[in-house]
């Protein structure tokens, strides 16, 4: 398994160059930033001075190769628009955006195995069809749209929640401040109702028509009907043999939906002015601050890929008929 | 069906308690004032400082010697006096006594100077709105202290705006910002203004504390709030006090709450539809054509302005005779009516008559989107209004800042463009300035007329004020009737005031919340 392991985090060091070339080009693209980092009456002279100063005269290799290079030691470069180090500052929102990203994933999960299970042990029910019918609402409504809905509704209307904002727990856990860090939680969740219900809809449909249909898929195998005929009551069937072999694809989305919502969350972010990566990745790309999109986005791919391994060793364990390529499983 | 309803009910008291508890939903204090912000701030370098929402927060922490009040009027602020030596190229300010900045260090002449020098040093690669705006329009050269209270600052030519435009530099101490790194002062200002920086959550909010008067709140809390119906909400919920860039569809909506009310306020922004006159594009498709002053009066006529501003902007917009604001506008001239037949008839005789499709010259016309107050659909009615008089119009929509904005700064885009540019209250040259040479870089126009460009020295030069009026009117009547600019609208700001509060917006989309009160 070590093997296996060191083969997949050097595989990740090609994608993640893979991913910072990519989003480089993609910025360059769009034609010269300096533009951006100029009074609308500077003259040529002071256009190219500041070109200069933020390195945008030399050619486009030239500036990739430089970048890649401080990367090895560990420079993600400055800021353009904060003037500070880029990586510091992506690393102070990821906090807010992780909080937001586990309240959303913690949503989904726990409502959608039961949720699941209940649609699919009442299959052809009134009970599926709702669920079902729900969950395919839930798949289809933007969450740009909801959120604004539930600010309407729940902020606005019933002021039950709070329209928009954020209170950091774990930012202050990771300064050590545990006193103030578990202080501000009962803040932090209440703020994070409504995006965290903005951001998890979509995912908790979905996992519920997954655990549904991996369940009733289950359910029909030889195994459960032998468990069946021999009498064991039908919880412990349930639970114990069917549900633990229906788990296999479940486990498979929730390693790749924490990937997702992570890079899902702009949009939510944005509506309830939640100062999270996702907003703060937005700003960059449309200022064009080159550097702090590259921290951004190498963090985002680095977490993805650790994710995606994460996975991978689960599901050895938890079905032992898969070997892992290149180690002994 | 009855249990339902009592299952709903609990679980809504629940909440509700909880919300009690924490106590977050609505809470006003009488102490701070809320302002919501659409646009994320970036630094607290006053050297780098750019944007407008930043700029409106960080008058607050920093004082300037001058200031501008909300009728565009040169008042003292630190300084008392302003002489300017007879060459006109050094303004000398004198300090007010007693002077401290946030960390207690005497504000002095030696101060000032540091900061502007600061500012100025080519060392630290600023490119704020001081450096590259300011600075560059000024001809900024250098500042020194002439004593503990006067400080002179010399520019490298006579310049008429030169006092309003020093109003803009954030003045701080020497010592606190010599022991700072570049990174450290973007963060931590130590500023010389009635409000001092207690907390800022990047991406969140910014907290300030009252440091000394005039400051009616002891603290002043800008909230960054992108989503426009977001600050709607969070101002009609009575979390925010103050939100800017109110969208016209939802003005109805915070007027009927009854705990809001939105302020339009006619701004100095100039929206106009230029006409790029370059040698480059006089050579496109209907580039030839408006190269013709004859063409471009006629397409005056052409644009029902006031309609556009009543369904599209739900206000009726200050109309437009040329680049300068109203108030130092020449009072000789009219906006242009909306006029079809005026427009089609000069069309004719300028010698673009119809052709058989009905079509009199097909040309591109250009515009940002997202940048100005529904943009996109005012550049909608445009082009159809153009169309209306036989111009066959290729349409470009562009993303604002990395498609538009680049055109922009090498002047190329057009041959029609959209554009709004700001202005200001103080000085009709400050307007006029866009277009002080042919070549500057806000004449994106190219245009090039003698009777303008060759005023402008005469202008600069005079100490007369009643010859500089004549000289503005006469040029600002050349640009009424030949200019390059199809003369729209001042762009009306939209701010969501709540009914606890007292304050009157600006047109100058500064923000000063120094005089605001509870009612």
């Amino acid at each position: 398994m070590g093997a296996y392991i060191v083969r997949r985090l050097l595989q990740s060091i090609i994608v993640v160059i893979g991913v910072t070339l990519v989003s480089f080009l993609a910025l360059q693209a769009g034609g010269d930033p300096t533009y951006l980092f100029v009074s609308e009456r500077a003259s040529a002279e002071e256009i190219e001075a500041t070109r200069i100063a933020l390195g945008f005269d030399r050619p486009l290799h030239e500036q990739y190769l430089s970048f890649v290079a401080d990367l090895t030691r560990g420079d993600f470069g400055q800021s353009l628009s904060y003037r500070q180090p880029a990586m510091d500052i992506v690393l102070e929102a990821l906090p807010a955006t992780i909080e937001l990203t586990m309240f959303a994933m913690l949503l989904a999960l726990l409502l959608a195995i039961p949720l699941g299970v209940l649609a699919a042990i009442n299959r052809g029910t009134a009970w599926d069809g709702s669920i079902t019918t729900v969950s395919m609402l839930g798949q289809s409504i933007p969450s740009f749209w909801m959120g604004i809905m539930m600010i309407l509704f729940f902020g606005l209307y019933i002021r039950l929640f709070p329209i928009s904002g954020h209170v950091p727990f774990l930012a202050p856990m990771l300064d050590g401040d545990f006193g103030t860090a578990f202080s501000n939680l009962p803040r932090t969740i209440y703020h994070l109702v409504l995006p965290g219900i903005a951001v998890g809809t979509y995912s908790l449909a979905r996992n519920t028509r997954l655990v549904r249909s991996s369940l009733l898929e289950v359910l029909e195998q030889d195994y459960v009907r032998t468990a069946r005929s021999k009498g064991i009551p039908e919880l412990r069937v349930l639970v114990s043999h069917a549900l633990r072999n229906a788990w296999l694809p479940v486990v498979t989305i929730i390693g790749l939906e924490f990937g997702f919502l992570l890079g899902g969350v702009v949009v939510v972010e944005t509506v309830f002015s939640y100062p999270g990566i996702g907003r703060l990745l937005f700003a960059a790309i449309n200022q064009r601050d080159i550097p702090l999109v590259q921290a951004g986005v190498i963090l985002l791919a680095s977490i993805f890929i650790l994710l995606n391994l994460l996975v991978d060793l689960v599901y050895v364990r938890l079905d032992p008929r898969v070997k892992l390529a290149g180690g002994r499983g | 069906m009855k249990s339902h309803g009592s299952f709903i009910r609990t679980i809504t008291s629940g909440c509700l308690c909880a919300a009690l508890l924490i106590g977050c939903v609505g809470q006003s204090d009488d102490d701070t004032i809320v302002v919501g912000l659409s646009a994320d701030i970036t630094t607290f370098e006053p050297g780098m400082i750019s944007s407008r929402d930043n700029s409106n927060i960080a008058r607050h922490i920093f004082g300037s010697l001058f200031t501008l009040s909300p009728d565009g009027e040169h008042i003292p602020e630190l300084a008392h006096t302003l002489e300017i030596t007879e060459d006109g190229k050094g303004y000398i300010y004198t300090l007010n006594e007693g002077l401290t900045c946030h960390d207690g260090e005497p504000l002095t002449a030696e101060d000032v100077a540091y900061t502007f020098n600061r500012i100025g040093d080519p060392e630290n690669r600023f490119t704020g709105n001081a450096p590259g705006f300011v600075y560059t329009s000024v001809g900024f050269e250098n500042a020194e202290p002439l004593d503990e209270l006067r400080v002179q600052i010399n520019i490298a030519q006579k310049n008429p705006i030169a006092f309003g435009l020093l109003t803009e530099i954030p003045v701080h101490c020497k010592d606190a910002y010599e022991q700072m790194s570049l990174d450290e002062a973007a963060s931590n200002p130590i500023g010389s203004g009635p409000y001092r920086l207690a907390s800022w959550t990047r991406g969140s909010q910014v907290v300030l504390e009252k440091v000394r008067e005039p400051a009616n709140f002891e603290r002043i809390v800008w909230r960054i709030i992108p989503e426009a119906s977001t600050r709607t909400a969070e101002l009609i919920s009575g979390n925010a006090d103050i939100i800017t860039n109110v969208v016209p569809e939802q003005v109805d909506a915070i007027n009927e709450s009854g705990r809001a009310q939105v302020q339009v306020v006619s701004g100095t922004r100039r929206m106009y539809v230029g006409y790029n006159l370059s040698d480059e594009h006089a050579r496109m498709p209907g580039g030839d054509a408006i190269q013709d002053p004859n063409v471009r009066r006629a397409l005056q006529y052409a644009v029902d302005v006031p309609t556009i501003c009543r369904q599209l902007l739900s206000v009726d917009c200050e109309r437009a005779t040329g680049l300068v604001n109203p108030q130092n506008a020449n009072p000789n001239l009219t906006p242009y009516p909306y006029d079809r037949e005026m427009a089609e008839s000069l069309l004719d005789q300028a010698g673009w008559p119809r052709g058989t499709d009905g079509t009199r010259f097909s040309i591109r016309m250009q515009a940002g989107q997202g940048r100005y107050v529904n943009d996109v659909n005012v550049v909608l009615a445009v082009v159809q209004y153009l169309e209306d008089v036989g111009l066959d119009i290729d349409l470009e929509l562009m993303e604002w800042a990395s498609v538009y904005t680049p055109l922009l700064r090498e002047r190329s885009m057009g041959p029609l463009f959209f554009l709004g540019t700001g202005g200001g209250l103080w000085s009709p040259i400050y307007d006029m300035t866009d277009i002080a040479q042919v070549g500057s870089g806000t004449n994106y126009t190219h245009w090039s007329d003698p009777r303008w460009f060759d005023r402008w020295p005469d202008l600069v030069n005079t100490d007369d004020l009643d010859e500089q009026r004549g000289i503005i009117d006469e040029m600002l009547q050349v640009f009424y009737d030949d200019g390059p600019w199809l003369h729209m609208y001042f762009q009306p700001d939209f701010y969501g005031v709540s009914n606890r509060i007292e304050w009157t917006a600006r047109r100058d989309e500064y923000i000063e919340v120094f005089e605001a009160a509870l009612r």
